[in-house]
């Protein structure tokens, strides 16, 4: 008889340790109602946002006192086939309330996605620091926050907002870069409408303070507003496919995709002749990119907030790039305080994954007045100049209509580093505009003319096409074209194959 | 009944009215355009209804936030 024979003769498989294991797993994955609006329990959640049967638990069994889990689900899984790190707030144990256990469960998974280089998603349903963990508590949150501005320089963050998220938990989403609110579900703030009533005696309700409206189209603070969990699920998912896993990595290679003919024959007739009169800069651009086929090909990010100008995700020549571009259609396509840090904020995220930025430009200027000055124009419009010089991916520029002042060298003019500029035949550029261009320029003799109106008029005309027209900035190499409308996707296709090419 | 309001989006001179008081508009009909940094701006009713108040008048300038046309829904 061999040992072996020996004690599995004597000690019977007894099933006692395995009934406590399936027993206790019982006990843990045991399925908790979701409350008010939610859809899905955390561990559900973490399942559906990633590919199927993929999501695999860390730690399942920690937890942060006798009953109940760590008040966090953390784990890892594949999203189109790539690893993602997930963190999941489990509102069912204590609101979600971060404590010392909650936090570091966190921070063990944010430092694996460091350390290996996978996108972290945080799908965050939490009511704040948890009171009972006392210092605990704080010191813990503060640990998540170091480790998503650590994450920040290494690997994409992606923030859902399922529930009411606040305090502490709502600035490591701020942290991390692109949130997104669930409708009516999701809010973010720093303080709730009693402590907002009781410290300065405004009456709020939660949805006003920090729901998704005021925060996708006032604020600026989270990026993406959705009806439900799974469109969430959806558009981070979106999101991850335009990204590479970390910062020097590529992303997935798609199909390449010309544009729609008819948009493309559309284009010399988009901009209208009149300089004041506006248009639709997304005619443009789906003139220019791939065409998106199935819904998948582009991802507009903060569509609502500072709508003046456009920041988004798309293709070119099937490879990803940051769009930036001026919308007429939405106050005149002006820069401003707002429009200035969501331009600087993208540019920023499009360098650090090496995403070509390409910028459609059609700019009246940046909006004067005390407002601004009161908000920082000064300050955010020197933020956006940042961005474009110190951006390392490929800059791409292309000014289609108006390009004046300091709102021609803020979008991404050849001086702060584009890579290639062109304008197209119509467009202007300038100091300033031509009414007042001619106002300074001729002051004596508009005041001295029998008729100003028509003489302003003729020499801003004068002035349109023999200074502001783009042929000066070419001829001197400022701009490295004229170019039709029709030749904007070719160049722009040439230059990425040129300026980022393919490893062989 | 609820009242819902077109806005100024910027700081901007009224400068055409096209609906008045009493006037039924469908939304996305343009019930004005300001101008500002030399553009035209379009505004459009948010919703549809009956125009029950224009509170500014051409020529006006307005701050971004301000209301211009009140439309009343069912």
């Amino acid at each position: 008889m061999t040992q072996l024979d020996a004690l599995t003769s004597t000690r019977p498989p007894s099933s006692e340790h395995r009934d406590v294991l399936t027993q206790r797993r019982a006990d843990r994955f045991e399925r908790v109602e979701p409350r008010g609006r939610r859809q899905h329990t955390a561990r559900e959640r973490a399942e559906l946002f990633c590919d199927p049967g993929s999501f695999v638990e860390i730690a399942p069994l920690r937890t942060a006192g006798s009953t109940g889990g760590a008040g966090v689900v953390t784990g890892w899984g594949t999203v189109a086939g790539r690893p993602v790190v997930v963190a999941s707030h489990d509102a069912a144990v204590a609101s979600g309330a971060i404590g010392a256990v909650f936090a570091e469960t966190v921070q063990r998974a944010q430092e694996l996605a460091i350390d290996r280089g996978h996108p972290i998603v945080y799908i965050n349903d939490s009511g704040g620091a948890r009171i009972h963990d006392g210092i605990h508590a704080l010191h813990g949150c503060g640990g998540i926050f170091a480790l998503n501005v650590k994450a920040s320089r290494r690997v994409p963050q992606i923030s859902l907002i399922l529930g009411p998220c606040a305090g502490a938990a709502a600035y490591s989403p701020a942290l991390t870069d692109w949130t997104i609110m669930v409708k009516e579900q999701g809010q973010m703030f720093l303080t709730g409408p009693e402590i907002v009533r009781a410290a300065t005696g405004e009456d709020a309700t939660a949805d006003e303070i920090g729901g998704s409206g005021m925060h996708t189209r006032t604020s600026g603070v989270a990026h993406l507003e959705v009806e439900d969990e799974d469109e969430a699920f959806d558009r981070a998912r979106r999101l991850l496919s335009f990204l590479p896993s970390h910062v020097g990595g590529r992303p997935a290679a798609v199909q390449a995709v010309p544009a729609p003919a008819e948009a493309v024959e559309r284009l010399p007739h988009v901009v209208p002749e009149k300089s004041s009169i506006v248009f639709d800069m997304h005619d443009v651009l789906d003139g220019v990119l791939d065409a998106d086929t199935d819904g998948t090909g582009r991802l507009e990010l903060s569509p609502e907030h500072a709508p003046s100008v456009i920041t988004m995700l798309a293709r070119l020549d099937g490879r990803a790039v940051g769009v930036v571009a001026n919308q007429p259609l939405r106050r005149g396509g002006v820069l401003d305080a707002k429009a200035s840090v969501k331009i600087s904020r993208f540019v920023d995220f499009c360098a650090r994954y090496d995403l070509p930025v390409v910028t459609f430009v059609d700019v009246p200027g940046f909006l004067p007045g005390t407002v601004e000055e009161g908000r920082g124009v000064i300050t955010q419009g020197a933020t956006m100049l940042r961005a474009y010089v110190e951006a390392t991916s490929p800059v791409l520029t292309v000014i289609v209509r108006k390009a004046y002042g300091g709102a021609y060298i803020a979008m991404g003019a050849r001086s702060l580093g584009a890579d290639l500029t062109w304008a197209w035949s119509g467009s202007e550029i300038a100091v300033m505009g031509p009414g007042g261009a001619v106002a300074l320029l001729h002051r004596r003799a508009l005041r001295d003319a029998e008729d100003p109106d028509a003489l302003r008029e003729e020499l801003a005309a004068e002035y349109r096409e023999k200074v502001a027209r783009p042929y000066l900035a070419a001829e001197a190499g400022i701009l490295d074209d004229v170019i039709h409308p029709e030749e904007t996707r070719d160049r722009l296709v040439q230059a990425v194959r040129m300026l980022a090419p393919e490893p062989a | 009944m609820s009242t819902t309001p077109a806005v100024a989006d910027v700081v901007s001179n009224v400068w055409k009215l096209l609906t008045e008081r009493g006037a039924q508009v469908r939304q996305g009909d343009v019930l004005a355009v300001l101008e500002s940094m030399k553009m035209e701006i379009p505004v459009h009713a948010p919703v549809g209804g009956r125009v029950v108040e224009v509170p500014v008048v051409e020529g006006q300038i307005v701050q971004e936030g301000d209301t211009l046309v009140l439309i009343e829904t069912d």
